[in-house]
């Protein structure tokens, strides 16, 4: 009967690079740049590394397929080193690689390297992606901020809210990542916006406006792990977060194929929070949760994630947003960090820079943004789009 | 052998109707704007003569199939590739029928309708035109984009045919050459007094004489006119008070070319009773000429398609319809839109036809996948066919997405749930005059899925529109 990985594997360090517009570097330099915060958090030397995974979501934009440029980046000589692709939780994908392979026993020392040179593009957004040869026949070429406008919509009408409600709660999302982007020095956004500028701000896929959306960035984030007995022989205890749960729950055509699905909200975030709950020992996420940084994307996808968590009720997260709930000061901080929103959203890194968020909480090193009584945190990723999707749950806590 | 007759009629328009006005005032400047009296019929960036041929052919097959398909088009998007194949998987006619393309001449859909009514075999023939002409030319604000099809069979129908003639003309009132694009125009004054006595005259004369009837036994004339003032001529001429609907088309929608004739037989029929005669004839290079006795009523489409749709007031944004500008887009529009040979060989009949399938459990789903999407589905089950382009469904989930390229944002799409279970996430067309919400009923029209602009190859596939069109507003 598996027992799952809780407290089986432990973050012994964690880098992440700043995030924005990195003209400055390319996708190697970022790479270099989060590891090299990660070793020396770590303390240990670069040959204890017995594995590696590399996340990258995008491969036409920077560094090609394989996992041979981390490899390379690094100068990780003769080892495993694995390349993982899973969207927006690719970087969450990476670090669930790493955690299985030291919980597995397979070896001591692992690595996660999550990083994505977005911003060689030459527009803004993410680029531009066929579906693959048979679906480029009939799906349509949506982007991302026209998929996740769709949530608005079915779950207005499901709970009866009103459109000015909800615009009011999604504008209160961003308005708040936005507050705690002030706060975040690596942050790609670091300045306040006002709600009448994100209520007012033009359209971009209705009802989602131009401060609905995040960006998207450069930048890369990086884990090391071990197991708790190495852990422990290399720090004190107060000094090291263990991983609690990590889920993923994958679309499998349901909702985009079957027609029992509402729109209204993301089954596999309800799946995915379920067993990372069951696997952590959580029975009251509301109560045990103390910050989460989940997958921000749009403002809309931030209020149905906090009701797919559990975090919420259904129905009421626009009002649990506007009460202050997640706010910085509130009963449960969301993005405390700006969130993809300001902090920046590299895809292949997004995963593991929450992760690095709740690592720097959990340790008391999070500056100006630090939270009081922590003791676990979530992380969520949610790739694809609302009808076809990725989702990712990771909680962390004290070892 | 039963006799052949015209089983029915249909006519299709684009959604949108551009004000001639608009372009009088705008090019006030250089004079080339034209009377700015009437509209004309604007295809959308995803419509083409086969998308709009396979629209009007829908209404034309509602009630009875055909042995035969004839696709018919001077512009239409291949030359090397058979549309009338596409045509007839299109409205799942299957793939043993006959199917030809036929060209050259605006006279073609008229040609191909004579052949049918005078052979042995039931045939659709389904015309479309969407014509490129130039900015300032008196073609781009006079010609119009639309479609029309007539479907010929055994035993009574809603007209019979009583005598018919061709004259054969060299006459060049305009021209189109593959190497310009673009039609040339003879002098109007010279077009018009050889085609009223080389042309129509002895066409129209020879088939009242073919039928047994004269001028004066006419209701309705539909006879395309290169330029204003034929038919009166030809109609004082044989004794004719009848009028000719084509200069009403040509008011409220433009010259339609191959598919005016055709789409005047579907308003003809809808104006006509029982026992009235009409003529119907093709111009270009000659005429051919189709003395018709009405036998039953039309189906209604062209007197709609008429009147309803959604004006456009955008002389920009009817230049880049019409591919008279040439905008940048930015490289947001530099997506690689190749289609496959392979896939399209496998997938073309499903993605054409819109052919999902019935799973052993009864759940539909488009497209099949080797295991159902049925949650209790444990591997792969046999599929029976259903096809989705009829059924009834409704906006699922929605939005008007303003980022991602389209050639004439913003861009809807969503989820559609079809009555009979299927769900499928869908583009949606037609959408101007009223954004759709979730819950709103659709239909599906078929359309231009991608046009890769690199290999100048495109795709069609289905998208859902509105059930129903806003009325036009009377012109001002």
């Amino acid at each position: 009967m598996a027992t799952g990985i809780k407290d089986r594997a432990v973050i012994l360090g964690m880098g992440c690079t700043s995030f924005g517009e990195r003209w400055d570097a390319s996708a190697d330099m970022l790479m270099v740049e989060a590891f090299a915060e990660a070793l020396a958090d770590a303390g240990i030397a670069k040959e204890r590394i017995e594995a590696a995974w590399l996340g990258v979501a995008l491969d036409d934009q920077n560094l090609g397929n394989s996992a041979i440029p981390l490899a390379t980046a690094l100068r990780l000589q003769g080892i495993p080193v694995t390349r993982v692709e899973n969207m927006c939780a690719t970087g969450t994908e990476a670090l669930r690689g790493a955690v299985y392979a030291v919980a597995s026993g397979a070896v001591d020392v692992a690595l996660a390297l999550g990083v994505e040179k977005l911003k060689d593009s030459g527009f803004g957004g993410l680029p531009i992606r066929t579906k693959g040869a048979t679906n480029d026949l009939w799906m349509p070429y949506g982007s991302a901020p026209g998929t996740f406008a769709q949530l608005a919509g079915a779950y207005g009408a499901r709970h009866g809210v009103q459109a000015a409600d909800l615009k009011r709660g999604m504008a209160h999302v961003s308005w708040k990542s936005h507050q705690n982007g002030v706060l975040s020095p690596k942050a790609h956004l670091r300045k306040a916006v006002d709600m009448d500028t994100i209520l007012n701000a033009p359209m971009i896929a209705d009802p989602l406006g131009l401060y609905d959306c995040c960006g998207v960035s450069d930048g890369a984030a990086c884990a090391i792990v071990t197991t708790p007995e190495i852990a422990l022989a290399l720090k004190a205890r107060a000094d090291l977060v263990a991983v609690k749960a990590l889920q993923i729950a994958t679309s499998h055509g349901w909702e985009m194929q079957y027609g029992a699905w509402d729109g209204s909200y993301v089954p596999g975030t309800r799946q995915a929070a379920a067993r990372a709950y069951a696997e952590a020992g959580i029975r009251d996420p509301r109560a045990e949760i103390s910050m989460t940084e989940v997958h921000d994307c749009f403002s809309i996808t931030e209020l149905v994630t906090m009701e797919d968590l559990g975090l919420s009720d259904d129905g009421r997260a626009a009002f649990d947003c506007l009460d202050g709930r997640y706010d910085r000061d509130g009963a449960i901080p969301a993005q405390v960090d700006g969130g993809l929103k300001c902090f920046g959203h590299p895809v292949g890194a997004s995963g593991l820079r929450m992760a690095y968020e709740v690592h720097a909480q959990l340790l008391g090193r999070a500056g100006q943004r630090q939270l009081r009584n922590m003791t676990c945190g979530l992380t969520h990723n949610l790739g694809g789009q609302p009808s076809n999707s990725v989702s990712s749950v990771s909680i962390f806590g004290r070892l | 052998m039963a006799e052949i007759s015209l089983k029915s009629a249909a006519g299709y328009l684009p959604l949108l109707r551009f004000d001639r006005g608009v372009a009088r005032r705008e090019l006030r400047w250089n004079g080339l704007g034209g009377s700015g009296k009437g509209r004309r019929a604007v295809a959308g960036w995803d419509e083409d003569p086969l998308t709009m041929a396979v629209e009007a052919a829908r209404d034309a097959t509602a009630r009875a199939t055909a042995e035969s398909v004839v696709f018919a088009s001077t512009s239409a998007p291949f030359t090397d590739r058979l549309q009338a194949g596409v045509l007839l998987e299109a409205l799942n006619l299957g793939a043993d029928r006959l199917a030809q393309d036929v060209a050259g001449s605006r006279r073609a859909a008229v040609s191909a309708l004579r052949l049918a009514l005078e052979g042995g075999r039931s045939t659709l023939i389904a015309a479309g035109e969407k014509r490129s002409t130039a900015p300032g030319s008196a073609q781009h604000l006079g010609w119009g984009d639309g479609a029309a099809a007539a479907l010929c069979g055994p035993g009574p129908g809603v007209a019979r045919l009583l005598g018919a003639a061709t004259v054969n003309v060299g006459l060049l009132d305009i021209y189109t050459a593959v190497d310009r694009g673009i039609p040339y125009a003879a002098e109007d004054r010279f077009v018009r007094d050889e085609a009223i006595s080389a042309v129509c005259l002895p066409a129209v004369t020879a088939a009242l004489q073919a039928a047994g009837i004269g001028g004066a036994d006419l209701a309705l004339a539909v006879l395309p006119e290169p330029v204003s003032g034929i038919w009166r001529a030809v109609a004082r001429a044989i004794g004719s008070k009848a009028p000719n609907l084509c200069e009403e088309i040509a008011l409220q929608a433009g010259d339609l070319g191959a598919a005016m004739p055709l789409f005047g037989l579907a308003l003809a029929l809808d104006r006509a009773i029982p026992g009235q005669k009409i003529l119907v004839a093709g111009f270009g290079n000659g005429a051919d000429v189709l003395i018709l006795e009405v036998t039953g009523p039309g189906d209604g489409t062209a007197t709609a398609a008429l009147t309803q749709g959604a004006v456009l007031n955008s002389y920009s944004r009817f230049l880049s319809l019409t591919g008279g500008m040439d905008l940048d887009w930015g490289p947001r529009s530099e997506v690689n839109q190749k289609v496959a040979a392979t896939t399209l060989l496998r997938h073309g009949r499903d993605m054409h036809g819109f052919v999902g399938g019935r799973d052993a459990g009864g759940n539909v789903q488009f497209p099949i996948t080797p295991i159902p999407v049925r949650p209790d589905a444990t591997g792969p089950e046999p599929w029976q066919d259903v096809v989705l382009r009829d059924v009834p469904a409704r906006v699922a989930s929605i939005t008007a997405d303003r980022l991602n390229f389209n050639p004439d944002p913003p861009f809807h799409f969503g989820l559609v749930q079809f009555d009979n279970g299927a769900r499928v996430v869908m583009e949606h067309c037609d959408t101007a005059g009223r954004d759709p919400a979730v819950g709103d009923a659709l239909r599906m029209r078929f359309r231009i899925k991608a046009i890769d602009r690199q290999r100048q190859f495109r795709s069609y596939f289905w998208k859902a529109a509105p059930v129903s069109r806003p009325d036009l507003p009377q012109e001002g």
